[in-house]
């Protein structure tokens, strides 16, 4: 055999079509399936208009950061339990330095949190990299930790936000209204960064190496542990986004919400996304959709008539029927290798 | 003019062990500038070890290395970047998730840094945006070979780097090695073939056993030369007569009683496995110790995997007692009596369970067994430490045994639950001279007894000391056949180059 | 596949001179349980020094009530342990099971129990199921059921299980009650059985060892012919059982049920696996281990309410404890 050119480098429409279908077909899809839902609800609710619209985008922002969160720690191979409790601890924690503050003070307060929440998580990175206890105990302890914090900032519901920040997330002084633009362009800005860092720079494409494959990182010289942290890190500040937008939408802070469902709802996101568990695959672009759609199905199934409980059984189903599909298909891609 | 202080690279005294086992004694090597220098040994005798210390992958517990006189510390990947040393590896180091424009920016270099590379090697159209995991293996060690240039190295180092390449491709790696050669730089060539190393090589150091043992001109030597400098005559007469001494003539004996009447436990046809396994077809009698040699990845690893039943074959039949195997799972190869004793000891043990418990395993596979420990696990146990002499005194954990004593432990799972036949791959490699013995002594009484013993082991010239016959693969098939008493490691190492065994 | 670096290189060698702190770590790891008793001990004399009261029947009491869903609980968390897994669900099959067998009640203890175990039975099949056959992270798989359940027993408390929510009176009996006057309570005699059931299994049976054996090294598991697939769907389906009387007990002593009867349990059932020293990773820990953990966790508690200390307090404390002991126990096992 001479041949230089293997069918698998062969050039061609065809050839280029199903690859590009490889590697950008779950994105594509994904899309395409949140934009058929919102159609189909569409149908269902004579009066769909804006409101409806923003009321999607702004509700489901706090769980499209949560998971993009989830998604770059899960990229550079690591798992964070804790992205539920450090949103609630970010939400109670704004809402309680934050109330009657003017606009300024309160952008000023946002921006501190978003750093400590980053500084805090890279420290629970710091431990799981040092003590080389598997990322899921960690952050498990992270979690209530974080948990019982936010109980400690916060002990009651309460506290809130001035107006202009509840726009800047909603569209609205109110946390309601029928402006999707404030909410929408601020997730766009963010996860363009993100997308933009992890898929273009040096720095970002490390989080790709480490968790594709560790011993070949290390070829390159790429530092695993200082990737891992960074990645957490990040994780930490988007997951303290989510909080942010959280006390923007409900004007206030609870302590009380569980932060284990949301981190529930971030992996099911990721892995509707095309994350894989495992590492190294994943485009923090199609968590958007990912989100918003599991998000989403509630009020779908609520227009449609359904229990809101049956909601919360078919939604557990679907968490578990997604896992187990990408379960079999990574399995079965592992034992072809 | 060159003198020793001139030498672009030299190592002297390296030495490295995992524990236990001896990866390198003492090894050195020297290249001058602008010389291809091989780099050859049997498997095993430390090459890898070496290049990845070399390397920086991996730190030496002693020796020093030098790069143009100047004493260099390699302990991670990037200093030995520094120092000027570029590896390809077998395994391409790309991550097969990116691209290979992504991976380029990893290794912080830009596409016209290797352009020039690949256009020499016929790859200058390649699309830069396909994945790693796309690509094949063949044209990504090519591009492995490309961003190992494109940072300049002084000293290029290629590991096995023409295996599964095609005969153009090779071309191209060579005129690469001879520009490189060109403008003083060098580079260190490892590889199987020894008739390309004949071809490029200027000079070759052989390691065995962790050491050198030769270090020459290449100009003038034949194939057969190189093949008795990396096995070592004087040493396999020694090791062949300490051997014999402690094997049991009535072993020996009933050994030679296997014939064309004994049934026939264990038979494959025509068995395919992807790519690795082309067509392998062999029978295995009751009472018969049927031996397997080959170079490294010629699919023995695959072979042994069919058998053991951890893989399905693609194609083939795989007949145990006459009957299909069709086993989906290990469990069921062990049901029909073929048992494993895997290469890896990580893959037998379990390291955090006692000697006792480890033997015990296989007693529990059945769910009618969960329900309370077997009445006579003590008396199996005892007998499997008894037969193979397994020193039970760092007994609680099992990973604090020595290697000897956790291959012992690997085997005796299998005494004292019971098999049929035994598959052992590479038994007694990194295992002292004792150890070797008992192993060996055993497998004859073993197959004395009864049993049937499949054994792939890459040390030839143990072969005729404990094997009835020998087979010898080569690119997934079985190239050569014969009579193990009679077989010589000529003959085995020639046919497992898969050259022709145009000899005596 | 990549660059095979295995074999041990590792770049760093070993300390070959034994310090103090590796000597008393190797004691303190060859001799745990020791050190949990001592503990033990220790919080109960600090209880009794905040409380004067506590050192009595009474107070040692109540800790053993308290500890008790913990243990149970925690007894499912350590036999999945052993293999790498966790149940997240654990708490929710409690309460389900709580509220099947309250509901149930009329229809005679026997039947109530029965019912309840069923459900342990059935969460645990399809955890098994999942992690299992499907291999689905065990975390990811039980946590998802957790959700399930909550939202099937949500919606069934209006409608198959709309009646009575109140326990009958023998698992009142069995989880409040006591005898020899007011001194041992049934509760705790449940748990002392299943515990001599779960220590028999551990030492003494072939699944037993086979559970060490999946979590130890997987791998070799599979090759000497153990069907790890069949031994998990097994081990959850045992840890459900746990889990649903767990909730029996707890059901039965608060009397009326309600869905978030169990939920604070879950957490601390974790931690009690975690402080006895079961490791997470797999293949190491014993229930013996866990029931001092939880009887830890039981006086911890009565402390904490003494100190008037309040939810936030505890939350953090438990995640603290979390990180910090596997921490430890993975620096000792380093040091081996």
């Amino acid at each position: 055999m001479t041949a230089t050119t293997p069918d698998a480098l062969a050039t061609g429409t065809q050839a280029a079509w199903r690859r590009w279908l490889r590697r950008h077909g779950w994105t594509f899809g994904v899309w395409i399936l949140l934009v058929v839902l919102v159609a189909y609800y569409s149908t269902l609710i004579p009066a769909f208009g804006s409101f409806q619209l923003a009321s999607i985008i702004n509700n489901g922002a706090p769980l499209v950061f949560l998971a993009a969160a989830q998604a770059v720690i899960v990229i550079a191979g690591g798992i964070d339990l804790g992205v539920g409790g450090m949103m609630v601890l970010t939400n109670v924690t704004a809402a309680r330095f934050m109330e009657g503050q003017p606009l300024a003070t309160t952008l000023v307060i946002g921006v501190i949190i978003l750093l400590l929440a980053a500084a805090i998580n890279a420290g629970v990175g710091w431990i799981i990299t040092t003590s080389k206890v598997p990322d899921i105990v960690i952050t498990l302890g992270s979690l209530y930790f974080f948990q019982g914090l936010a109980l400690a900032v916060l002990p009651n519901p309460g506290g809130g936000t001035s107006e202009g920040f509840r726009w800047l997330f909603t569209g609205s002084p109110r946390g309601i209204g029928s402006n999707p633009y404030p909410a929408a362009i601020l997730i766009s800005v963010v996860i363009l960064i993100v997308a933009w860092w992890i898929g273009k720079t040096r720095s970002g494409l490390s989080l790709y190496a480490v968790g594709s494959d560790k011993t070949a990182a290390y070829l390159s010289g790429i530092r695993a542990a200082r990737v891992k942290i960074v990645s957490y890190a990040v994780g930490g500040a988007l997951a303290a986004m989510a909080g942010l937008a959280l006390t923007a939408i409900a004007g206030r802070g609870n302590p009380t919400a569980v932060g284990g469902n949301a981190t529930l709802n971030s992996v099911a996101a990721i892995v509707l996304g095309g994350v894989a568990l495992t590492g190294g695959i994943g485009s923090v672009i199609a968590v958007v959709p990912a989100g918003l759609i599991l998000f989403f199905l509630n009020p779908i199934l609520t227009a449609m008539g359904v229990d809101p409980n049956r909601a919360q059984i078919v939604q557990g189903v679907l968490i578990v029927v997604v896992m187990m599909v990408t379960g079999l298909i990574e399995w079965r891609r592992r034992r072809r290798v | 003019m060159t003198e020793a202080s001139q030498a672009l690279l030299s190592a002297q005294g390296i030495a490295k062990s995992y524990g236990p086992v001896v990866a390198l004694r003492s090894a050195d090597a020297t290249v001058q500038p602008g010389e291809i220098h091989a780099l050859l040994g049997a498997n095993g005798a430390g090459k890898s070890t070496l290049v990845k210390i070399l390397s920086g992958v991996i730190t030496s517990d002693a020796g020093t290395t030098s790069v143009h006189g100047e004493p260099v510390r390699l302990r991670k990947p990037t200093d030995a970047r520094s120092a000027g040393i570029a590896t390809v590896f077998q395994d391409p180091s790309l991550i097969p998730d990116l691209t290979l424009a992504q991976n380029l920016r990893i290794s912080r270099l830009s596409p016209s840094d290797v352009m020039p590379w690949l256009e020499r090697m016929n790859l200058g159209h390649i699309d830069l945006e396909l994945l790693v995991s796309d690509v094949p293996l063949a044209v990504l060690r090519l591009l492995d070979l490309a961003r190992a240039l494109a940072h300049d190295p002084q000293l290029l180092m290629l590991d096995e780097i023409t295996a599964a390449l095609t005969t153009d491709q090779a071309e191209y790696v060579f005129g690469v090695m001879r520009a490189w050669k060109e403008q003083g730089r060098s580079v260190l060539f490892i590889s199987h073939r020894l008739g390309e190393v004949l071809e490029m090589c200027d000079r070759a150091t052989i390691l065995r056993n962790g050491a050198n043992v030769a270090d020459f001109d290449l100009a003038g030597v034949d194939e057969a030369q190189l093949v008795t400098a990396m096995l070592g005559e004087d040493l396999v007469k020694e090791l062949s007569e300490e051997a014999a001494a402690e094997s049991t003539p009535t072993a020996e004996a009933a050994v030679a009683a296997v014939s064309f009447d004994t049934p026939v436990v264990l038979e494959l046809k025509d068995v395919r496995l992807r790519d690795k396994v082309n067509g392998v077809s062999f029978q295995l009698r009751q009472g018969e110790i049927l031996g397997l040699t080959a170079l490294e990845g010629q699919g023995q690893d695959e072979l042994f995997q069919l058998l053991s039943g951890d893989h399905r074959p693609s194609s083939g039949e795989l007949l145990v007692d006459g009957r299909p195997m069709n086993a989906r799972s290990p469990y069921d190869a062990i049901r029909k009596g073929l048992v494993l004793v895997p290469a890896d000891r990580q893959q037998a043990l379990l390291p955090q369970r006692s000697v006792r418990v480890n033997l015990s395993t296989p007693l529990y596979n059945r769910a009618s067994k969960w329900f309370t420990l077997a009445g006579d696990e003590t008396e199996r146990v005892d007998r499997a430490v008894d037969r193979l002499d397994i020193d039970v005194r760092a007994g609680s954990q099992v990973q604090r045994l020595s290697g000897g004593n956790q291959q012992k432990v690997t085997i005796g799972r299998w005494l004292a639950s019971g098999f049929g036949t035994l598959l052992c791959f590479d038994p007694t490699r990194g295992i002292d001279i004792q150890t070797k013995a008992q192993i060996y002594d055993l497998l004859r009484e073993l197959a004395a007894d009864g049993s049937s013993i499949f054994l792939y082991t890459s040390e030839l010239r143990e072969i005729p000391l404990v094997c009835d016959r020998v087979l010898v693969m080569y690119n997934g098939r079985i190239v050569h056949e014969q009579d193990a008493k009679t077989a010589t490691e000529e003959v085995m190492l020639t046919s497992a180059h898969g050259l022709e065994e145009a000899r005596t | 596949m990549s660059t095979d670096l295995s074999s041990g290189a590792d770049v760093k060698s070993d300390p070959s001179q034994p310090t103090v702190w590796h000597r008393s770590a190797r004691y303190l790891a060859t001799h745990p349980h020791l050190v949990l008793i001592g503990v033990l001990i220790f919080l109960i004399l600090m209880t009794g020094a905040v409380e004067s009261n506590y050192l009595s029947i009474n107070g040692l009491r109540n800790s053993a009530l308290f500890a008790v869903p913990i243990g149970v609980l925690a007894a499912g968390q350590t036999i999945l342990m052993l293999t790498g897994g966790i149940d997240l669900s654990a708490a929710m099959i409690a309460t389900g099971a709580a509220y099947v067998a309250a509901n149930q009640s009329p229809k005679g203890a026997a039947f109530a129990i029965i019912a309840g175990l069923a459900v342990g039975v059935l969460a645990g099949a399809a955890n098994g199921i999942g992690v299992g056959v499907f291999q689905v992270n065990p975390l990811i798989m039980t946590l998802a059921m957790a959700g399930i359940l909550l939202g099937l027993f949500t919606s069934w408390a209006q409608t198959i299980f709309s009646g009575s929510t109140r326990m009958g009176d023998f698992i009142r009996t069995l989880g409040g009650g006591s005898f020899f006057g007011r001194s041992i309570p049934w509760a705790v005699v449940v748990w002392a059985v299943l515990s001599i059931f779960v220590i028999y299994m551990l030492r003494r049976s072939g699944f037993g060892r086979n559970l060490y054996a999946i979590g130890d090294n997987g791998i070799a598991a599979r090759l000497s012919g153990m069907r790890a697939w069949q031994v998990l769907i097994v081990v959850y389906i045992i840890a459900g059982v746990f889990g649903a009387i767990a909730g029996l007990l707890l059901g039965g002593r608060v009397g009326a049920v309600d869905l978030q009867l169990a939920g604070a349990f879950l957490l601390p059932s974790v931690a009690a696996a975690v402080i006895g020293g079961t490791s997470i990773f797999g293949g190491v820990g014993t229930y013996t281990g866990t029931i001092l953990g939880a009887l830890i966790l039981g006086v911890l508690q009565s402390l904490l309410t003494f100190l008037g200390a309040g939810q936030a307090i505890q939350q953090m404390l438990y995640g603290a404890i979390i990180i910090g002991l596997s921490w430890l126990y993975t620096r000792i096992s380093a040091t081996q």
